[in-house]
């Protein structure tokens, strides 16, 4: 199971390339700009990933996203990052 | 658990210097080593000496120098990405028959060959770019 | 139940093309040193990345190397297996006899299957 991070907005090159890359178990991190695709109005953007998909908090609460995320993406701070980072196998980064 | 950080993007420029200091803070706290931080591509900057941000404004390359020195963390610069950009330690300065400096300890520069090593010995190899 | 296969020590992404930027040159420059260090290295040419197998390839116009010449040196250092996303030969309407070198296409399943099966994985 693969971590992949992510700090590109949905509809970029390196967001597509990262939903396309991403296996089925797969988790996805999304950071810095990528937190965009963290908000509700965007959460159709990554299909079929219930559970799997994270926002990081600092990231969200920079941009003033803290309250218009989608429910079911799980925020997780910078510590939960690390803790992220050791749960899986190996991360990949798409910027 | 043992991680090294891939630092592909400028400071300031791009927000990945910022994530990645943040994140190699956040790891050394939760008890694991940093084995190396290794500055290619635009991440070369990350090292530049003579960096003077305003006062209110983090100091990235103080940052990282900080890190590299209270945690023993070796700050591995790519030599032929560091040159190519004007980054040149005291060494390479003379080399080329240039005034002064623009890398300096804890920085290092390294071949390429070092991040292949750190990437393939250390447990996790997490990278921040543009 | 997933299959463990290894494929190799390195994947090396390359999703950037000639010229425009140095993202290309020092994807590659990282898989010839890991392969100069005898770690088994695999290419994947996603996304415009898929132009830098394109034939045909010169100097820039100041007189930059650009990466063919690279290329044409993987095998001295036996790099042999190099991936090419199937939707950017689609996109870009390349076919294997318009390519540098032989590359596998691969689709989304089977990238995510490499991605998995290397020990390390660089993304350019």
């Amino acid at each position: 199971m693969l971590l992949h991070i992510l700090n590109r907005a949905p509809d970029t090159p390196a967001c597509r390339q990262a939903l396309s890359a991403m296996g089925p178990a797969d988790r996805l991190l999304l950071i810095e700009d990528g937190v965009i695709g963290a908000m509700s109005t965007q959460r159709s953007a990554f299909p079929g990933m219930e559970g799997r998909l994270y926002a990081l908090h600092e990231d969200l609460e920079a941009r003033g996203l803290l309250d218009r995320h989608a429910d079911d993406i799980q925020v997780v701070d910078v510590e939960g990052f690390v803790a992220l980072t050791e749960t899986c196998e190996r991360t990949v980064s798409w910027y | 658990m043992r991680y090294a950080i891939l630092l592909l993007a400028a400071p300031y420029s791009h927000q990945a210097s910022h994530s990645a200091l943040r994140f190699a803070r956040a790891l050394l706290a939760r008890g694991h080593t940093l084995e190396g931080v290794f500055f290619y591509h635009e991440g070369v900057h990350n090292a530049a000496r003579l960096a003077a941000p305003p006062q209110d404004e983090p100091h990235l390359v103080d940052g990282w120098a900080a890190l590299g020195e209270a945690h023993g963390v070796p700050l591995q610069v790519c030599i032929a990405a560091a040159l190519r950009r004007g980054l040149l330690d005291e060494r390479e300065a003379r080399r080329h028959g240039k005034q002064g400096a623009s890398v300096e300890a804890p920085f290092e520069l390294t071949g390429l060959g070092q991040l292949v090593d750190l990437g393939l010995r250390c447990d996790r190899l997490i990278t921040f770019g543009p | 139940m997933h299959d463990e296969t290894h494929h190799g020590d390195l994947l090396v992404i390359l999703r950037h093309a000639p010229h425009g930027s140095s993202w290309l040159r020092e994807g590659l420059d990282a898989a010839l040193v890991a392969a100069a260090f005898e770690r088994r290295v695999t290419l994947l040419f996603l996304g415009e990345g898929a132009l830098a197998l394109l034939e045909g390839q010169g100097v820039g116009p100041l007189g930059q190397k650009g990466t063919a010449p690279t290329l044409a040196m993987l095998e001295m250092y036996d790099i042999d297996r190099l991936l090419v996303e199937e939707r950017a030969l689609r996109d870009y309407g390349l076919d294997a006899s318009m390519l540098l070198l032989p590359a596998r296409p691969v689709g989304a399943n089977e990238m995510a299957e490499e991605l998995a099966a290397h020990s390390l994985v660089l993304n350019f």
